[in-house]
């Protein structure tokens, strides 16, 4: 590629005609799949092989509360493809309400998520070092949870960054949805791990 | 760009967005009914039924498209970020298909002492006060 043809493309995109931005996310995400993807499996393949784990998971789990979660996951999804949507179309009061909501639904997950842990803790005695199920299940979604705290860090700081003199909306719009991406992302984890891990046990 | 040219383009472009938003409104109440219907069906009188089983995993993976190609915009975006995602994808789906098919209770050795590790682990656990 001649000189001339390098200086004509535009300072974030390489000659795939792509962001290099969104790219790179994506290929983090890509790895992420695998990451989460050995995980999952590593729940599932203990939790065949070792059939008389010693608690009865339909007993301690609470589909009601999880079926909650996973319905506000997918409503802060809504608010992220929203809040990206008003950040290209340069509508930053839009962007900021519909970021609140992501956060506000973000943080209602994690709370979620804590209420259930203390309650298989406190009531049914599962320990991250009682057995193969606590272990694998608390690894497995802690850190599907600690992906949804940074993600959550991650917008808190695009909310604040947006009320700056130097936040620009139509500048900033792909670094939104680069952040958006992952929180999409965290969203999807979630859509197999409750299919996976909760509901599969109820059939 | 004349001024002119320029007005069209932002007007063809907030037209395009408005459509996305009544197109991610739509999804996500599609996905809401599919997650409540994810609830309904584990409870109806079929246990161990390939057809439930089957179908929790049709209706996960109905969602899991919709995130990926309407909210993470892959349908909008390049056919290069599809291929990213899918090459990872279909990387973490192969080893998790060939570690359940390694692991799976034909080729397990269930008399093995560490078979019950995780059962005793558990009830010392429990013993203990934990």
């Amino acid at each position: 590629m001649s000189h001339a043809q390098d200086s004509s493309l535009p300072a974030d995109h390489i000659p795939t005609g792509l962001d290099s931005k969104k790219l790179i996310m994506w290929l983090f995400l890509a790895s992420d799949c695998m990451f989460f993807g050995t995980l999952i499996t590593t729940h599932l393949v203990y939790r065949k092989i070792y059939e008389n784990i010693g608690v009865d998971p339909i007993q301690i789990f609470d589909i009601e509360l999880t079926t909650a979660s996973s319905f506000i996951l997918l409503m802060s999804s809504l608010f992220m493809a929203l809040a990206v949507s008003a950040i290209h179309k340069g509508n930053v009061a839009s962007f900021r309400w519909n970021l609140i909501g992501v956060i506000i639904f973000g943080l209602l997950f994690l709370a979620g998520q804590v209420y259930e842990f203390h309650h298989f803790v406190t009531h049914s005695g599962l320990t991250l070092s009682s057995g193969t199920f606590g272990s694998t299940f608390y690894l497995m979604t802690g850190t599907h949870g600690v992906h949804v705290a940074m993600g959550i860090v991650w917008l808190i700081s695009w909310l604040i960054y947006s009320f700056t003199a130097r936040f620009n909306a139509h500048q900033h719009a792909v670094d939104v949805e680069t952040a958006g991406l992952y929180w999409h992302f965290v969203d999807i984890i979630w859509i197999v791990i409750f299919t996976a891990v909760y509901l599969i046990e109820y059939v | 760009m004349s001024h002119t040219a320029d007005s069209t383009v932002d007007r063809e472009f907030l037209i395009a967005e408005q459509k996305k938003y009544f197109t991610f409104m739509n999804l996500a109440f599609l996905m809401t009914a599919l997650t409540g219907i994810e609830l309904v069906i584990i409870f109806l009188p079929f246990p161990g039924s390939i057809l439930i089983f089957g179908s929790l995993i049709f209706l996960s993976l109905i969602k899991f498209i919709g995130v990926i190609f309407w909210f993470m915009h892959l349908i909008y975006d390049g056919k290069l970020l599809t291929l990213i995602f899918l090459f990872g994808m279909v990387l973490a789906a192969g080893t998790s298909a060939a570690l359940l098919l390694i692991f799976s209770d034909d080729h397990v050795d269930k008399s093995l002492p560490f078979y019950e590790e995780g059962l005793i682990a558990h009830e010392e656990a429990a013993g203990s006060g934990h």
